[in-house]
């Protein structure tokens, strides 16, 4: 799995920041502005930024863990995202209050009240590490597709082996290289194979690729 | 109104009927292992004072200096103490790690520490004035330069902190992004003078230029070695693979000596040989207060700014309160010697004008590229850099030890 190249510049992106007390991030709204960060509003309550509008690549959220409200965004269904990377703002350190954030999907936290100097670090990590989870959850998911469509891999080996009376270790190259020529994935190409051997009306180009083999 | 002597400088100064007196405290290692730059800065900075005393100003400074003889564990006790008399503003630090381990103790007594060095950038505490070059002042214009005229294999040697490895980050991505290679950094204690293997090495590697992050007494040995090396090969090393700083000064060149003092690269806001009418004025202040003092260099004008911004802002303020200083000070202009600075308001750091110099065997620098205006500065390079960290052969660096 290639690596997310690691973000360390933010300019040009906007922060919502979701706070009880808007004194208490002064200085996190004084950095985001060295930084290159546009504040994009402050709330006092998380349902009033709409989270379909949230976008994971241009959108930073602060969120303050001392909220009354709960946080009820949805989450991606791996890795439990949400739908931008999200900092903490930790006041009450108790674990009611650090669970609530980390179930929101925080990947990064900073304490109350904010200290200008750790604003950069907490920013680099919270969104270096969604971008690697995100990762993650898409390598999943593609296994995870993957692994559903085995199926049609082994039926396909089987099929061509009954047919052409060859070995399964050359119906499954065959099965293979025809699936690059396609550029579809293994799994993929069985499945249409499949469709196209029980119809008996399959596109002519591939039925003639399998005999020439 | 009667003259009065400075303890710390013996200059008498002339208090005006409405001159307010405000001590600033002096921070510099004169001693140690950096002492050559640290002893410039810390006259850069008496010289203001000097002539601000002298000046008939609204402020009259007076100065308690304290050495922390290069040691770090000793810079954030002399930092207390100094704090702990209620002097409100600090002139001083070199070396970044020092800088970090004073700025908890400005922080929680809301002082401020007017820093006059360059440095590498990503930082900007509320308590501190940043009156030296920022990473987009100082080694981005170098590596365009180095990149543009000497080609693109870079070799690496700093000495073993943050002014090195973070330098060094911004070169590897710099010059991997614009298709060249890396061909080694290598980390060296502060200190270090053996250079033997690292300098074979380089030999072997044949690079374009050489990126030299050491300070103090190492860089000093490292020019001598790799400098007596190539003559012994016959190599003309000035030509074939420079040697290339963002921290090289004329007192330091002084320190190289005859031998190998000429060719070296260097990017920095001052130079001596600078051609104007406000810095004929001051090398000849600083010759007649320093006659046996060492060369003028970029650190002692930093600190020279540093000082005048810091009087002109408790000037404007009419009191050494933090909050209205750090206000006053974004509104000055200060014609200073390599031309006119500012601060600018957002990142307390200093519009300077960024230039190149190649040095003579007059252990001074001859201008080869001069920015037309001064740059605004980008701590944490925020308009001078990609999105995204420029993608790195690993396999290319290895821990060698």
């Amino acid at each position: 799995m290639m690596q997310p190249r690691l973000v360390q510049n933010f300019r040009g992106g906007r922060a919502f920041i979701v706070v009880n007390e808007a004194t208490a991030i002064e200085p996190l709204v004084v950095t985001l502005g060295k930084l290159g960060v546009q504040i994009a509003g402050v709330h006092s309550d998380p349902r009033e930024i709409d989270p379909a509008s949230l976008q994971a690549d241009q959108h930073f959220v602060f969120l303050d863990g001392d909220l009354q409200c709960p946080i009820a965004w949805p989450l991606s269904s791996i890795a439990q995202l949400p739908p931008a990377p999200l900092v903490g703002l930790v006041g009450v350190e108790a674990p009611s209050r650090l669970r609530a954030l980390v179930q929101a999907g925080a990947t990064a936290f900073l304490r109350k009240p904010v200290h200008g100097a750790t604003v950069y670090s907490a920013l680099y990590i919270a969104v270096n590490q969604y971008r690697q989870r995100r990762e993650l959850e898409q390598c999943i998911d593609e296994h995870d597709r993957r692994r559903r469509g085995r199926r049609h891999v082994i039926k396909a080996v089987l099929s061509l082996v009954q047919a052409r009376g060859i070995d399964d270790e050359t119906a499954y190259d065959i099965l293979r290289r025809d699936s690059m020529r396609e550029r579809q994935s293994l799994e993929q190409y069985c499945e249409a194979f499949l469709q196209e051997t029980s119809s008996q009306t399959g596109p002519p180009a591939r039925r003639r690729r399998l005999n020439a083999d | 109104m009667s003259p009065q002597r400075n303890p710390l400088t013996g200059f008498f100064s002339v208090r005006g009927n409405m001159a307010s007196n405000y001590t600033i405290g002096l921070l510099f290692s004169s001693t140690g292992p950096y002492s050559v730059v640290a002893h410039a800065m810390l006259n850069g900075a008496l010289l203001a004072v000097d002539e601000i005393n002298a000046d008939k100003s609204d402020v009259v400074l007076d100065t308690v200096f304290v050495n922390p003889n290069g040691e770090l564990g000793r810079y954030s006790p002399l930092c207390a103490e100094l704090l702990g008399q209620g002097i409100k503003h600090v002139v001083g630090c070199y070396t970044s790690s020092s800088r970090k381990e004073v700025i908890p103790l400005f922080e929680k007594q809301d002082a401020l520490l007017w820093y006059p060095s360059h440095y590498e950038g990503f930082e900007s505490s509320n308590n501190v004035v940043y009156t030296g070059a920022a990473p987009n002042q100082h080694i981005l214009p170098l590596l365009t330069y180095l990149l543009a005229r000497y080609g693109n294999r870079a070799y690496c040697v700093g000495s073993n902190y943050i002014w090195a490895w973070e330098n060094n980050r911004i070169l590897r991505e710099t010059v991997l992004e614009r298709g060249g290679t890396v061909l080694a950094e290598r980390y060296f204690p502060v200190g270090e003078t053996d250079f033997t293997q690292v300098i074979e090495a380089i030999f072997e590697a044949k690079p374009s230029f050489v990126f030299t992050t050491l300070i103090g007494t190492s860089a000093y040995q490292f020019f001598r070695d790799i400098r007596a090396a190539a003559k012994a090969r016959g190599i003309d090393q000035p030509r074939v693979m420079p040697l290339a700083s963002c921290s090289l000064s004329e007192p330091e060149l002084e320190e190289i000596g005859p031998e190998a003092v000429d060719g070296h690269i260097s990017s920095s806001v001052y130079f001596s040989t600078i051609q104007s009418r406000e810095n004929a004025a001051f090398l000849a202040a600083y010759a007649a207060r320093f006659p046996d003092g060492s060369a003028m260099s970029a650190d002692a004008e930093a600190s020279y700014i540093a000082v005048r911004l810091l009087a002109s802002a408790l000037a404007a303020a009419g009191t050494d309160d933090v909050a209205a200083v750090k206000e006053a000070v974004c509104r000055q202009r200060l014609r200073a010697p390599q031309g006119e600075v500012w601060i600018d308001q957002q990142t307390l750091h200093a519009y300077l004008t960024p230039r190149i110099g190649r040095s003579n065997c007059n252990a001074r620098f001859d201008l080869v590229q001069q920015a037309s205006e001064p740059a605004k500065p980008d701590p944490y390079l925020v308009w001078s850099t990609p999105r995204y960290e420029v993608a790195m052969q690993k396999q290319k660096l290895r821990v060698v030890r």
